[in-house]
């Protein structure tokens, strides 16, 4: 999780209050209706407009479902201090959330909190880019 | 005397081995060194510090006939998505009936009907307020200015042309450009009436004619109004105000948005 460090300074000093998006994030996603999904990484698309990751989540009863998670733009977060490969599959993560509107397995990313306790930033355009409440260190 | 000679042979294929692998490892230092600078490599002519970060304070370069030199890379000191966030402080957007119909629909549906979130250009305000940065290259007869946003450029001809007869309206309409002392001065018209000013939904007719004054304050600022004339959907010419800042030490990264487009599909607006 060495990789992390500099994203974790930089999460700190340098979250924005908005970032590049493409599209409007009330018209796909609820600021309301956040939720935080716990496993590990299946798949990682480090391309524009958005990166997506793709997690694996196990319910309470066991069942493991795949769940898609919209990032910022890979220039965004290229320049804050990211990397294609900071996140790659069977990484464990949890990351907070806002659901898709359409009820689907979608969330927009507000942060990615490592084992560690460190919290990245994920580039939303939406409420809580600066950071969350649930990710101390992500918050300006 | 049997060891001593079999550990001279020892330090021999040592510095036999040394004497192979130094210059490969040198080269690949100097290769990882050199070749990881896109990003970061530090730009050549730019004033410094004594501890190398950049003099944004330094003054503005001049170009050999004594025009301010605009070029090098920009981007807003803040990001906006609205309008509203870029004029001055107690204006208002002077919508006329049709204008204010318009946005208000599209405020109503969370603005998923933008161009922009399926990859078609945004409008010229916005694009300059993005958290993306810009190129400008300067050279006599045209201003260049390459957005990283979408990867796409747009052309400020200074070749004394005017403002053309347009029989095939654009995206980013038709620019033409000139100093008025420091201040360069951008006057674009011919736009096709389909792109949004802004996310939120500022509408834009063909009628529109856009003016942006640039000037560049120092090394590291310039300061942009751009008026925004469009009495199909305003009633008088209104402006918004941004500040950009030099970004030292990087470069342009591609941006394909219809790589990974996936959700304009998605946008329900309510």
């Amino acid at each position: 999780m060495k990789r992390f460090s500099v994203v974790g300074a930089l999460c700190v000093a340098l979250a924005p209050a908005a970032v590049s998006a493409h599209h409007s994030f009330a018209a796909q996603y609820d600021a309301t209706k956040q939720v935080t999904l716990q496993g590990t990484i299946t798949k990682v698309e480090w391309m524009n407009p958005h990166a997506y990751f793709y997690i694996d989540v196990a319910d309470e009863s066991g069942k493991v479902v795949n769940w898609a998670v919209e990032g910022g733009a890979p220039n965004v977060l290229y320049r804050e201090g990211w990397k294609p490969t900071s996140l790659k599959a069977g990484d464990r993560v949890t990351i907070l959330g806002s659901r898709a509107r359409d009820g689907s397995n979608l969330v927009n990313a507000l942060s990615f909190k490592l084992p560690d306790g460190r919290c990245v930033f994920a580039g939303t355009s939406g409420p809580g880019g600066t950071g969350t409440p649930n990710c101390t260190v992500g918050r300006r | 005397m049997i060891d001593k000679a079999k550990g001279k042979r020892q330090r021999a294929k040592v510095l036999k081995v040394k004497g192979t692998l130094l210059p490969f490892a040198f080269c690949l230092l100097t290769y990882s060194i050199t070749s990881a600078q896109w990003h970061g490599y530090k730009t050549p002519g730019i004033p410094r510090l004594p501890d190398g970060s950049p003099n944004l304070s330094a003054p503005a370069p001049k170009t050999t006939d004594g025009k301010p030199d605009l070029s090098g890379i920009w981007q807003a000191s803040r990001a906006v998505f609205d309008l509203a966030q870029a004029v001055k402080k107690g204006e208002t957007v002077p919508f006329s009936a049709e204008g204010k119909r318009i946005f208000s629909e599209r405020r109503a549906t969370q603005s998923k009907d933008d161009p922009s979130a399926r990859c078609l250009p945004t409008g010229l305000p916005v694009r300059a307020l993005l958290r993306t940065p810009f190129k400008i290259i300067q050279t006599p007869p045209v201003m260049a200015i390459l957005y990283e946003s979408r990867t796409t450029f747009r052309q400020i001809l200074t070749d004394g042309r005017p403002l053309p007869e347009v029989d095939w309206p654009a995206w980013n309409g038709f620019s033409v450009g000139r100093w008025q002392g420091d201040t360069f001065v951008a006057e674009t018209a011919g736009f096709n009436g389909k792109p949004w000013l802004d996310q939120a939904g500022y509408p834009a007719s063909n009628a529109l004619k856009i003016t942006e004054r640039f000037r560049r304050r120092d090394f590291g600022h310039m300061d942009m109004e751009m008026v925004i004339d469009d009495r199909t959907m305003y009633t008088k010419p209104w402006s918004i105000f941004g500040e950009f800042i030099l970004q030292a030490d990087t470069e342009l990264i591609e941006f394909i948005c219809e790589e990974n487009e996936k959700d304009s599909a998605l946008l329900l607006g309510k």
